[in-house]
This record gives C-alpha cells, structure tokens and sequence, in this order.
C-alpha cells in the first residue's frame, strides 16, 4: 500500500513534536525513520498508525484520505518499542487476539484462527512456544511474537517503533534479517523507526533522516541508503550517519 | 533439597533482643489470647461446638453475617475497581478531595460511622425519608447492615488496584487498539484481566473485614434476632448474659472462617504471582 | 495482502485509542462522586450537623460534662499506653525480620498480620477468654488485686491487638527496600549496635514510622468492637469515647453522643491530612503501597 504524508504537524500543548512534513512511501517499500530522539520520528509512526492526530495536515493510504481513519479501521500492524504483549494471555492466544477481536460477522471461525496462528509461529520461526507466557520468553522471542501478532490482523501496512532496541547485539543482528525476510514475503509497507544509523542503512530501502529542534522535527533527506551515504544533503545529516 | 540452617550468622547486632521483643510481645498480645480460646474450644471439642452452633439463631446471624459481607464486598469490587480507575486515569476538580476521601473509613472510629449512617439513613435521617417515600427501608434492615459493611470495606479494593492501574503500560492498551478491538474489548479483555488479582485481593481483604465488623453495623441493623442480628453482636449478647462457653464457640467458628478467607488471599496472590510474574 | 477495498472512513472526531469517550468518562466520574458522597462525605457533614442541633453552647457543654472528661481523658491514656507499645514492637519486629535471615520469616510475618483478620469481637472474647474471672490466670489475677477484663489492662492489651500490625507492617516493607548496606557500613566503621540504630536506620525509617504510628493512633482511639467486650462499660471509669458514644446515643442524647463523635471525626480528619501530607511530601521514604 502507498502512503502519502502530507504537510503533517503535530504540537502537544507548546512543544512542538513535528514541524510540517511531506513523505511519499512506494508501496511494498522497506522505509528506516531515523534520527535523534527528539526528531519527531516516532510521533511520525504513530500518527501513521492511528494512535496520535495530527495538529495539521493528512495522511493518505493508496490515494484515500485516512487522517481521520480510527486505529481500529487502520489495520495497521505495530509493533512497539516495549513490545506490549498481553502478559496474562498465552503466545497464542496474543496472536489471535486481533482475529477474536473482529465482529462477529468477519470474525474467522476457531479452526481457522488456529491455523493461522500456527502459519505466524512457523513464519517467526518458533512453532513451539504457542502454549507459553511472555514472561517465560527472551527478549528476541517477545520480539518476534510481537510482529507475530501484528502480522495476524493481515494488516495493509507494518509499523514497528525501535523494533531492535531493547535486545543485545547479538540478537539484534539475527533480528534484522529476520524482519527482512518476513518483509520480502508478505510484501508489505514497513515503516520503522531507529536511532541507530546502520541498522538503517543496512535493512532500509528507503532511508528517511530526520533532525528535531525547537521549531518540531523535520525531514533532512530522503533517499536510498547508498545515495545519503554518498551525498549527504545537509550538514547535520553528514554528521549523523558519520558519526 | 538441602536443610536451611535455622538462623544464618550474621555481622548485624541486636538480634536477640529484637527477636526476644517481637515474641514476646506477639505471645502476650496475639498469640496467648488466641491460644485461649481455641484452648476453650478444645475443652468442648467439636461436638460441643456444633451444638451450639448449630441453633436457628447462631445459623442465621453467622449466615446473614457472611452473606452480607459477600455482597457488600461484591459492591466494593465493582465500585471500588471504578473508582480507582477514575482517580488515576482521570482529571477533574477535586480529585485529590475524593482520593483522601477514601481513606476516611479507615480513619474514623467505626462506632462514629454507625451512628452517622444511621443518622442519615434511618426513617426521619436525610436520605432515610426520601427512601421511605419510595417504600425503601434502609436503616434497621439489611439494606443498612449492606450500607455499614460497604462503608468500612470501601478503601481495600480502591487501594489495592489503584497502583496496577497506575503501572498499565499504555502501550498495551493501544496495542490492543491497533489490532482492531474497540475500548469496550480493551476494557474487558486486556485492561479487567490485568486488575482481576489485585481487585480480587483488595475484595478478599474487604470480605474479610466485613465479617468480622461490629461497630459500624450494630447502630444501622435493628438487631433482631433471626433477622437483622450479625455474628458478632451474638458473641457480645453471649458474654454480656457470661454465657463464655457459647460466646467462645461462635468465636470459634469466626475464626475458622478468618482464616479460610487469609488461605484464600494467599493463594489468590500466589496464583497470580505465577501467571503474571507480580502481584 | 493487497486490499483494494475502500477504506470504511469515519468523518467523525479522532478519539485518544487509551481513552474513554467523554460521556462515559463524565458518567464514570459521576458515579464515583455520588457513591463517596452518599458513603463518606454526607455521614461527615451529619455528625458535625447532628453535634450543633442546639447550637454551640450545648455541644461544648456536654463535652465539658464529668464522664464525658473521663472518657476523654481515658482515650488519651490507652492510646499513649498502648501506640508507644506497639511502636516498640514495630520497630523490633521490623529489624528483627529485616537484618536477619532465619528459618520462619514468613510464617512470623503471617503471625504479626494475625489481628487484621480477626474480628475486634473476637478479639475481644481471646481476652476475656485469657484474663476474665472464671479463667485460671483471671481469677489469680484478681486476687492479686490486679483486674485485666473490665480494667484499664484490658481495654489496652484489647487496644493493642486490633492495631498490632500497623507499625511492623509500614517498616518493614521500607526496611527491605532500604537494604543492609547503610548499617553495615557504620558497623565497619566502629559504631555500636545501638549507635547505629540511633543515626543510621532511625533517620531512615522516620517518615514511615510516623504514618504507621499515625494510623496506629487513630485506630487505637477509635476502637470499639474489642474494648466494648472487654470494657465492662463502667461510666466514668472504663468507658473509653467511642463506648461512651453508644452509650449517650442508645440513651437518645443525641447532641452528646454526636459532640463525642465529632471530636473523634476531627481526629480522623487530623490524621487523613497528616497522612496526605506525608504521601506528597516523603513518597520515596514509605512503603511503595502509599505512593501516588
């Protein structure tokens, strides 16, 4: 799905999180919003996925209006930074929690939400830990539950807020590959958001680098990685990825 | 699994005369007088106790006893768990006005509570006449016991989920957004199960206070025999008319009952400490 | 996954997904003011209302009056019998489960929270049980010329068994928290057992002992279930304020026995507002329960 940002602001009371900002993402694009804390980029996500309202401007999805969408209609998969997963609930039933969400009428029957979670344990690759409790996970394991469950609502597009941030090196360079795998094959619109400017360059298609300051932040550039590096379009970008 | 020495050495001074302290004054103050009584129930041993509990009477005051307190617990549950979530998630004047507010029956002498309740409740009392227009008895029948055992259980819920609900992880709740639940589902499937262990503790705890209350209920009830009379008021006619036997079995059968109510919140904060990983 | 359905687009106002809508938050809101002020707020205002229905002069007159001063003056002689006692306890208590480690911990903590699930009556009844005549140790006693039921020992030891856990219960918690580490440090420096109790733990634990002492305090004043088994109800000798309140009320002197009650209710209203300032103020040095 295409994803058009148009001269989107957003002030909470006097800070200004966002000075206006215009973004086009290619459908089936794999998109880094990175820059500093600070510049806006996860309020950029989340008004993407329906949790904040922009002071100003619109959001369309393939053409269409959406700014005023709810979350709910959204069907955009997010994942969060804390991941969030359901602790008093089952892997399992974590997954199937958007599906057993749904009205009754488009509400899959049990058999088939059993099937798909299973489809979603297989394709993160831990057909085993249906039965378990978050908190008798890893931090890569909730991690990739967490992406299980947002994949089950067959959202329209993918959203994921620091997706790497809390888990060690490691495993974070596993993790990588792994929702670069799970981006090729579902083909979906994958915005994520990162302060950490390889993790861009080397995952992203599209790198959008942003910079915050008094005024709300801001867009520097946007490009493939291989054409920021090569041709940094302002100071403060040059700067960033150098640094 | 290797024994634990019973008493680890250990560089801190004071240990024997904290420890000398602490049983010594648990044993004069708690533990010897209930040593007494149940001493006493030995004395009579259970036959003896089920006679005389056994008696329309004590039946009907210890059965009005705890089924009022089920109720009024049962009521606390559900305002209790509302008025948490009101104090911590919402902002309106006088907020902190009603937050200190709670407290108030822990504070104010249960025999003060009694006699306003009733003040207010009883057919000539403030509310009591707008009730009685409508054909509504409060004071000197159930309603008021109800009315009593609500008041002095009113904190135990509120403050035992107000911390979880200030610790939910908002992100929780718009992952669950994201994925397509309206706040209803929210509500009653992520946000409800997330309080169920500490509303329950707190409704446990307000259970078990009403039970056991007296102050606050013996102005509101009436006392009539059969009717509106609680269990502990029986334990007071008993000793007043020195019928110690009696007074002892009954206080027997509350204690039993105390108990089973602490075993149950214990393993209701075990049960959920497993599952959840906190109380 | 390409979806070319039109997206079902609501025209109407974006909501906050972690908030309420305002009607049912206003509604929410409503309840929660109605239910405290039926429950707590309007009983407040009645014994104040109640206390003044023939005005100033026969409130203050009636408190003024002989077994009234008694009564008073009784409270106060329990509760700065029986508040030090317990604090005492607390404190010991507290250390003595907090700086060592021993087999049992747990099953004496469950033993110290004993009394918040025994009914006051009951309560009561264990000392009369224990110390009333017909006992063995009661009736000794008395021969000694040392009556506990219906007595001053009575009315405290009752006292001080319905608020025993308050103290211990408020340390404790903070004691855990606050670790070993200061204490062991002043012990490596050279500083005495008692020393180290004195500028160490002490300074520590301050705030958190007032707010258990406080409620302690108010507890031990207000009491009424176990004393009013143990206290024999002897006017102007072992009526304690709330006994005297049920015996004013039940004789329908309803001016006096609401003038007692609101003496009491301002205490309870004293011990709310010490109790709110110390949460505002020293949050970080009670027990994590009492913070917001």
């Amino acid at each position: 799905m295409q994803i058009e940002i148009d001269e989107i602001a957003k002030s909470f009371g006097s800070t200004t999180a966002l000075h206006p900002v215009s973004l086009s993402i290619p459908s089936g694009a794999l998109v880094a919003l990175l820059g500093p804390s600070g510049s806006g980029k996860t309020t950029l996500l989340r008004i993407l996925g329906g949790l904040e309202y922009p002071t100003s401007g619109r959001v369309c999805f393939d053409g269409q209006d959406a700014t005023g969408l709810s979350v709910q209609d959204r069907r955009a998969g997010f994942v969060f930074q804390s991941y969030a997963l359901f602790r008093h609930m089952t892997v399992f039933e974590n997954i199937a929690y958007g599906l057993k969400a749904r009205p009754r009428a488009s509400r899959p029957p049990k058999a088939e939400i059993a099937r798909r979670v299973t489809r979603l344990l297989q394709l993160i690759q831990l057909p085993e830990i249906g039965p378990r409790y978050p908190t008798q996970l890893s931090g890569g394991q909730r991690q990739r539950v967490a992406l299980a469950r947002a994949l089950a609502i067959e959202p329209r597009m993918l959203l994921l807020d620091e997706p790497f941030g809390a888990l060690d090196a490691k495993v974070r360079k596993e993790l990588r590959q792994g929702l670069r795998d799970i981006h090729d094959e579902t083909g979906l619109t994958t915005v994520f958001v990162t302060h950490d400017q390889d993790e861009a360059m080397e995952l992203a298609d599209l790198v959008v680098v942003m910079s915050g300051s008094q005024a709300g932040g801001r867009i520097e550039q946007v490009g493939r990685p291989q054409d920021i590096r090569a041709r940094p379009a302002t100071p403060f970008v040059r700067d960033f990825i150098t640094a | 699994m290797t024994a634990r020495p019973l008493f680890q050495r250990s560089p801190m001074p004071g240990f024997g005369l904290s420890m000398g302290v602490t049983l010594t004054m648990l044993s004069l103050v708690v533990l010897l007088p209930i040593g007494a009584l149940l001493m006493k129930g030995a004395a009579f041993g259970p036959a003896g106790i089920w006679d005389t509990v056994n008696r329309p009477r004590v039946w009907a005051a210890l059965f009005l006893s705890f089924r009022l307190s089920l109720f009024a617990a049962l009521f606390n549950l559900v305002f209790g768990t509302l008025l948490a979530w009101v104090l911590v998630r919402y902002r309106f004047p006088g907020r902190r006005l009603l937050d200190a507010a709670v407290d108030l029956p822990f504070a104010l002498p249960t025999a003060v509570a009694g006699i306003a309740l009733t003040a207010l409740y009883a057919p000539n009392g403030a509310f009591g006449s707008l009730a009685k227009e409508i054909g509504w008895k409060i004071a000197y029948s159930q309603w008021g016991i109800f009315l009593a055992l609500v008041f002095v259980g009113l904190p135990f819920v509120t403050r035992t989920v107000q911390p979880v609900v200030e610790e939910i992880d908002r992100e929780v709740e718009e992952a669950s957004a994201t994925l397509g639940a309206g706040r209803l589902t929210t509500i009653t499937r992520i946000i409800l199960p997330m309080l169920a262990p500490a509303a329950l503790t707190g409704f446990a705890l307000a259970l078990a206070r009403a039970v056991g209350e007296y102050g606050s209920v013996i102005f509101i009830a009436g006392n009539i025999p059969l009717v509106t009379e609680i269990a502990p008021l029986l334990i007071v006619i008993q000793l007043e008319e020195f019928n110690y036997d009696a007074a002892a079995a009954i206080g027997i059968a509350m204690l039993l009952i105390s108990f089973a109510m602490l075993l149950v919140i214990n393993l209701i904060q075990i049960w959920s400490r497993r599952r959840i990983g906190h109380v | 996954m390409s979806d070319t359905a039109p997206f079902p687009i609501r025209p109407a106002r974006f909501r906050n997904p972690t908030e309420e809508t305002p009607l049912v938050r206003r509604l929410a809101i409503l309840a929660a003011v109605l239910g405290l002020a039926l429950l707590v707020f309007a009983p407040l205002l009645v014994v104040f209302a109640e206390a003044l229905a023939k005005g100033w002069l026969a409130a203050v007159t009636s408190l003024a009056s002989r077994d009234a001063l008694s009564a008073i003056k009784l409270t106060l002689l329990i509760a700065a019998i029986s508040v030090p006692l317990n604090a005492a306890f607390g404190i010991a208590a507290a250390w003595a489960i907090t700086k060592f480690d021993f087999r049992g911990k747990a099953f004496l903590i469950t033993l110290i929270d004993l009394p918040f699930s025994v009914s006051p009556v009951v309560a009561g009844l264990c000392i009369v049980l224990m110390f009333g005549t017909n006992s063995l140790l009661g009736g000794w006693l008395v021969a000694q010329g040392f009556p506990v039921v219906f007595a001053l020992p009575g009315i405290v030891l009752a006292t001080m068994f319905v608020t025993f856990p308050f103290v211990a219960r408020e340390l404790i918690p903070v004691m855990i928290e606050q670790g070993r580490a200061e204490e062991e440090a002043a012990l490596t420096l050279g500083a005495s057992g008692w020393r180290v109790f004195r500028t160490v733990t002490l300074p520590n634990i301050r705030w958190a002992l007032l707010y258990g002492v406080l409620l302690c305090n108010a507890r031990a004043m207000g009491e009424f279930g176990a004393v009013a088994v143990v206290s024999g109800k002897i006017r102007g000798q072992t009526a304690t304020m709330p006994i005297t309140i049920e015996m004013l009320y039940n004789e329908y002197l309803s001016v006096a026995a609401f003038s007692m009650a609101a003496l009491l209710t301002c205490l309870a209203l004293i011990t709310l507002l010490l109790k709110t300032a110390l949460e505002r103020r020293h949050a970080d040095q009670l027990s994590a329960a009492h913070r917001h």
